[in-house]
């Protein structure tokens, strides 16, 4: 399960007692204030290096040939023209010394391997290329000649458990057990409850598409293997790279510095990165391999499709008495948590006694699921929150009030039903129903006429978002007052070097120009688990307070000795060391003896664990106002707001900024985005490129968009009081949509994307029905 | 990745002429269609011969006789720009800003936008459809959700231009350049449908260039729109779209042209709509029978069904808003 890399369960040794952790702040100056970019001008200028950018002496680049088939076998590979071609200094194929590259992992062992003749979905890799130039890569990749036998093939979920299906395994077609969960009695929950409703909703296989698409340079010097690598995480990739290459983790390096998107696509080694590593072992020269787009869309990833029915019972005063959920989706042809967390908000999300989902995972001929902002989240948040818009109609209560009455204090799904750390769930409903003009826009609805208008509103949680151990910090205050930050962590772009510096400069009053940060790097930087699963600031911010407060309080002794008085008067404030005691007594940073004698003061933090018996969880709800074109099917979101829990807001931009991509998504989700598969013919993806895979612009979301930090600094939490919020971002922002297309037109919309292809045929269908 | 061709520059039309004579040459203007068919292998191309430097083939200029002479390498965010296409030729400038995105508007050219390739994602992609000279079509029984329901035969593409409806219901013709004299035809009759020629789109031939297109002289009382309707708010063709250019005299259509696109392998004259409107006012009553008439005879697919109502949508909505 892909959701694994998120929680962490054992915590480290190093992790310190809860005892020593810092008090909270009550008040701050730097954290929590609306800051650009630490990092803005180098990525905005072009000066910030990304791995595609990465260009070393002597370097080759690399190309990869792919299964032109949903599914194939590989008889015969002849490489014999695209050898003698110009440029070309190495083929890598199957039979290559080294290439036998165990791959795939299910609990059986391995399914497959680096270059696996049998090819279960289009894109698999077949072959690699290095030469001088990309362009005499690509001509001969197209040289190699390839003997295909073309199997037939599996495109969708429901095909693959048919009697007589192809089995893409020995096996078979199912990924791993069927899941399932229960508490209480959901037959009884369905008997008292005054009504019950029963829907089956899709969502469809979305492609992560980060702006950067894969890319890894690798290079050897002597046994040593340095990669530069577009990733979530430098310390995942060296040790995926240190137990497929087999070599120890000193001898594996991982650089990550900028990169441009990843949503989940990049947490882990993918096949190109060890492409990269064995060409460029059999070259002795460096190598570059940079996906393209095309690539990207089938080979790294993509959100599961899943097909849910969702059956509720209701009391007429809005008690939740059963929830019943089956699931059906797909990760592709490998394992990769199909159906994975998509039950998890209709278990945990609303106060309900009586709950059974039964979710089941199969293979189809298609590219690898990878974990995606939320996994199984917004997938089942489109269930379930449309389903709670149609029980809150049919007992005639305001969708508002009805998840009001179902917030619940503990989480129902984990075990002992431990409380949440903080939920501010009732908040985002009723702050921003306050702030949306709920109740005013409600009655605003217009339901005559071509051009309808309506507001929908939806919640959600993401099960992540605590963060926790391990994680480790280093900062170093110079003599001269300026500052290092090292960690492991990556910034995907979210903002993460920027709010870690804040947290230094607040506790060491050290300005943000003046911290230099070091990340990413697993040579120079410290361990950190991958960022994802939106708990890299609850992560990372506690331990990068730890550390300036080793800092401070190594500075506040040195300058106590210094000053003749106590380490406990002293505090540290605008670049001074001042007694609060006597105000005659200080010195300034670069005044501290001690400091200048050393060069330099170390600092380390840790992150401690976090607290026992206590849920951490970030929750979020959204509105929205639609027009909907009735002759026409096109809907137009005029208005949105997001109100979301996650603790306290680091800084009220870049948390801003992550609220807009997760609604963004979210409307890609709702309204144009999904892989289409030739499902009857030949299975392969027809939409591979930024055109026909329709990722929403500017012109598709709302001037409006407007987001509400429930700021609810959550002390039980960690030392920063926050929680995760890239990923709750995004899961009630379809939802909401629906819901909002339903208030002005009248029309379900189960399945997504609805765009006009599928709305016009439903809005002519009603007009039919009358 | 684009695979290897040598790239030369025109001197002239002439010149341009000339060197398409060459094995494997194609005519480049902006290359924002061609370098795409490039890359994905829809085509090969040994050899570019680019008009992009030619200045004469650029701009809009009244012609003495009444009307306009747009040149074939304006860009649609000229014409998008230009005043009197805003105020007389009103169809055409919406169309033009209908067009993909800002930075194809600014590189892409007209005559290129006449010229384009289809968007069937199956001639796009790795498939040998018949259009690409292979032995059978995709579409027809596979993913045609963004296909045609008039006028396909074999092949179901529709045809990818919004400015080429738009100038069409205008009454633009073009003026075409070759080894001979130049000629001119009226750009309805530029489009070929499958039935005619698979494997192309226009009466072009290998060296033949579109130099300019002819818009005559707009008259007063002309109303013209278009009207598109997308998948997605930008960077995307019509799943269907409707071009009108209506002379109302006395409260009275006088005059129609009516062509869809986004629906049909050429821009699709709608001769029923035309005949339900002329001679009349546009009341209600009248618009909904012509909606009716516009979608009559078509022929969806198995999942284009919903081109139909949203035809019917856009009929009744355009032509409202022109009463
Ligand atoms: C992502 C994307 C989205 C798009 N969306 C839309 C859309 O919504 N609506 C729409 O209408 N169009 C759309 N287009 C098409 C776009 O308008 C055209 O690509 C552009 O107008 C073509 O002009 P160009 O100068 O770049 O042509 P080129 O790419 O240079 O040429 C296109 C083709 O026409 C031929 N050609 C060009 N000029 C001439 C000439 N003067 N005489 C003879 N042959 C010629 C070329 O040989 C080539 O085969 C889109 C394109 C892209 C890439
Ligand atoms: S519609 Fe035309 S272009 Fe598309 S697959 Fe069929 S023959 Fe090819």
């Amino acid at each position: 399960m892909p959701d694994d890399r998120y929680y962490v369960t054992d915590v480290p040794p190093e992790t310190p007692e809860p005892a020593d952790q810092p008090a909270p702040w009550t008040t701050t100056t730097v954290v929590g204030k609306r800051l650009p970019r630490v990092d803005g001008y180098e990525r905005v200028s072009g000066a910030a290096v990304y791995t595609a950018d990465v260009v070393l002496p002597d370097m080759l680049y690399a190309a990869v040939l792919r299964c032109p088939h949903a599914h194939a076998m590989v008889r015969k590979i002849d490489t014999s023209k695209a050898e003698k071609m110009p440029g070309v200094a190495a083929i890598l194929t199957d039979k290559s010394p080294g290439a036998d590259v165990p791959w795939f992992n299910a609990r059986t062992g391995p399914l497959s391997r680096l270059f696996d003749p049998h090819c279960r979905y289009e894109g698999e890799e077949v072959a690699g290329v290095a030469a001088e130039t990309p362009y005499q890569a690509w001509d001969a990749v197209r040289a190699i000649a390839v003997e295909y036998e073309v199997l037939p093939f599996v495109a969708d979920a429901e095909d693959a458990l048919k009697p007589g299906a192809v089995a893409i395994h020995q096996g078979g077609n199912r990924s791993g057990d069927v899941t399932r969960y229960a508490r209480g009695d959901v037959d009884a929950g369905f008997a008292a409850a005054d009504v019950v409703v029963e829907q089956i909703y899709s969502t469809a296989c979305e492609i992560h598409a980060p702006t950067e698409t894969h890319a890894s340079v690798a290079r050897w010097d002597g046994n040593r293997l340095v990669v530069w690598d577009s990733t979530q995480g430098v310390y995942p990739i060296q040790s995926g790279l240190v137990q497929l290459l087999k070599l120890p983790s000193s001898s594996v390096r991982v650089i990550g510095h900028y990169m441009g998107g990843g949503f989940g696509s990049k947490l882990s080694v993918s096949k190109h990165t060890v492409i990269a590593a064995l060409l460029a072992k059999m070259t002795a020269r460096p190598v570059k391999l940079h996906l393209t787009r095309e690539e990207s869309f089938l080979a790294v990833g993509n959100r599961p499709p899943d097909t849910m029915t969702l059956k509720a019972g209701v009391k007429k005063d809005g008690t939740l008495t059963a929830l019943q959920m089956t699931v059906l989706g797909t990760g592709g042809a490998y394992p990769g948590g199909g159906v994975g967390s998509v039950d998890w908000v209709v278990r945990d999300l609303y106060t309900c006694p009586n709950v059974k989902t039964e979710l089941t995972d199969v293979f189809i001929n298609a590219g690898q699921a990878r974990a995606f902002r939320a996994p199984g989240h917004p997938q089942g948040a489109w269930a379930l929150e449309q389903m709670m818009d149609q029980l809150a109609e049919r007992i005639g209560m305001d969708p508002v009030e009805f998840r009001l009455k179902n917030v619940p204090m503990v989480s129902q799904a984990t075990s002992g039903t431990p409380p949440y750390s903080s939920t501010g769930l009732k908040a985002c409903l009723e702050e921003g129903a306050k702030r949306f003009g709920w109740s005013e826009a409600r009655k605003r609805a217009r339901t005559e006429g071509p051009i309808r208008r309506g507001v929908g509103v939806a919640a959600g949680l993401w099960r992540g978002g605590g963060g926790g151990p391990p994680a480790t910090i280093i900062v170093k205050l110079f003599a001269d007052g300026s500052a290092n930050l090292n960690m492991g962590a990556s910034d995907l772009g979210t903002g993460t070097k920027t709010v870690m510096a804040m947290v230094v400069s607040e506790e060491l009053g050290v300005p943000l120009e003046k911290i230099q940060i070091e990340w990413a790097d697993t040579a120079t930087t410290q361990y950190a688990t991958a960022s994802g699963g939106s708990k890299t600031v609850p992560t990372e911010s506690p331990a990068a307070r730890a550390a300036a407060l080793d800092v401070k309080q190594q500075l506040l002794t040195m300058a106590a000795a210094q000053l003749k008085v106590t380490p406990e008067e002293l505090v540290l404030k605008n670049g001074e060391i001042v007694s609060t005691a006597d105000s005659s007594k200080k010195v300034a940073i670069a005044g501290v003896n001690a400091l200048r004698g050393r060069g330099l003061i170390v600092g380390v933090g840790y992150r401690g664990p976090n607290p026992e018996g206590k849920v951490i969880c970030p929750f979020g709800a959204h509105f929205a106002e639609v027009e909907v074109n009735t002759r026409t099917g096109e809907v137009k979101v005029t208005r949105f707001l997001a109100a979301q829990d996650s603790g306290r807001a680091m800084n009220e931009l870049t948390y801003e900024n992550q609220t807009q991509g997760g609604i963004t998504m979210g409307l890609g989700l709702a309204l144009t985005e999904g892989r289409i598969l030739d499902r009857s013919q030949t299975g392969k993806m027809v939409n591979r490129n930024w055109h026909d895979y329709k990722i929403p612009t500017a012109m598709d979301v709302p001037v409006e968009q407007i987001v509400i930090p429930i700021d609810l600094h959550d002390y039980q939490a960690n030392s920063t009081a926050a929680k995760g919020l890239g990923e709750p971002a995004t899961v009630p922002a379809a939802p909401a949509v629906a819901n909002a297309i339903y208030n002005a037109c009248g029309v379900r919309t189960p399945d997504t994307p609805v765009n006009p292809l599928r709305l016009m045929g439903l809005l002519a269908a009603s007009k039919k029905r009358g | 990745m684009v695979p290897g061709f040598t790239y030369v520059r025109a001197k002239s039309v002439a010149d341009g002429v000339r060197q398409l004579a060459a094995p494997g040459a194609k005519l480049h203007a902006g290359g924002t269609d061609l370098l795409g068919c490039l890359r994905d292998g829809v085509f090969k191309a040994d050899r570019l011969i680019s008009v992009s430097g030619l200045k004469e083939l650029r701009g809009i200029a009244p012609v003495p006789a009444g009307g306009l002479r747009i040149g074939a390498l304006t860009t649609h965010a000229q014409v998008v720009a230009d005043k009197t296409i805003n105020e007389r030729y009103r169809a055409l400038a919406q169309a033009s800003a209908a067009v993909a995105s800002p930075q194809l508007r600014n590189q892409g050219t007209i005559g290129g936008n006449l010229c384009q390739r289809p968007r069937c994602w199956y001639f796009r992609g790795d498939f040998h459809c018949l259009r690409k000279g292979g032995d059978h079509c995709y579409a027809e029984g596979g993913e045609n959700q963004y296909h045609a329901v008039f006028g396909g035969h074999k092949c179901y593409i529709v045809h990818p231009s919004d400015t080429a409806p738009a100038l069409i219901a205008l009454g633009a013709r073009v003026r075409i350049a070759g080894p001979g004299a130049s000629r001119v035809v009226p750009l309805a009759s530029f489009f070929v449908g499958p039935a005619k020629m698979i494997t192309k789109e226009t009466i072009l031939e290998k060296r033949e260039i579109l130099t300019e297109i002819l818009l005559p002289a707009a008259e007063p009382d002309l109303r013209s729109s278009y009207r598109k309707v997308r998948a997605r708010g930008s960077f995307d063709f019509a799943l269907a779209g409707i071009a009108l250019a209506l002379l109302i005299k006395d409260g009275k259509v006088a005059r129609a042209r009516v062509v869809f696109s986004g629906v049909a392998p050429v821009p699709w004259r709608s001769e029923p709509v035309e005949q339900a409107i002329t001679g009349k006012a546009l009341t209600p009553d009248v618009v909904a029978a012509a909606a009716e008439a516009g979608v009559k005879g078509a022929e969806p697919l198995e999942k284009n069904g919903y081109k139909v109502p949203l035809l019917e949508g856009i009929i009744t909505e355009s032509l409202l808003a022109l009463a």
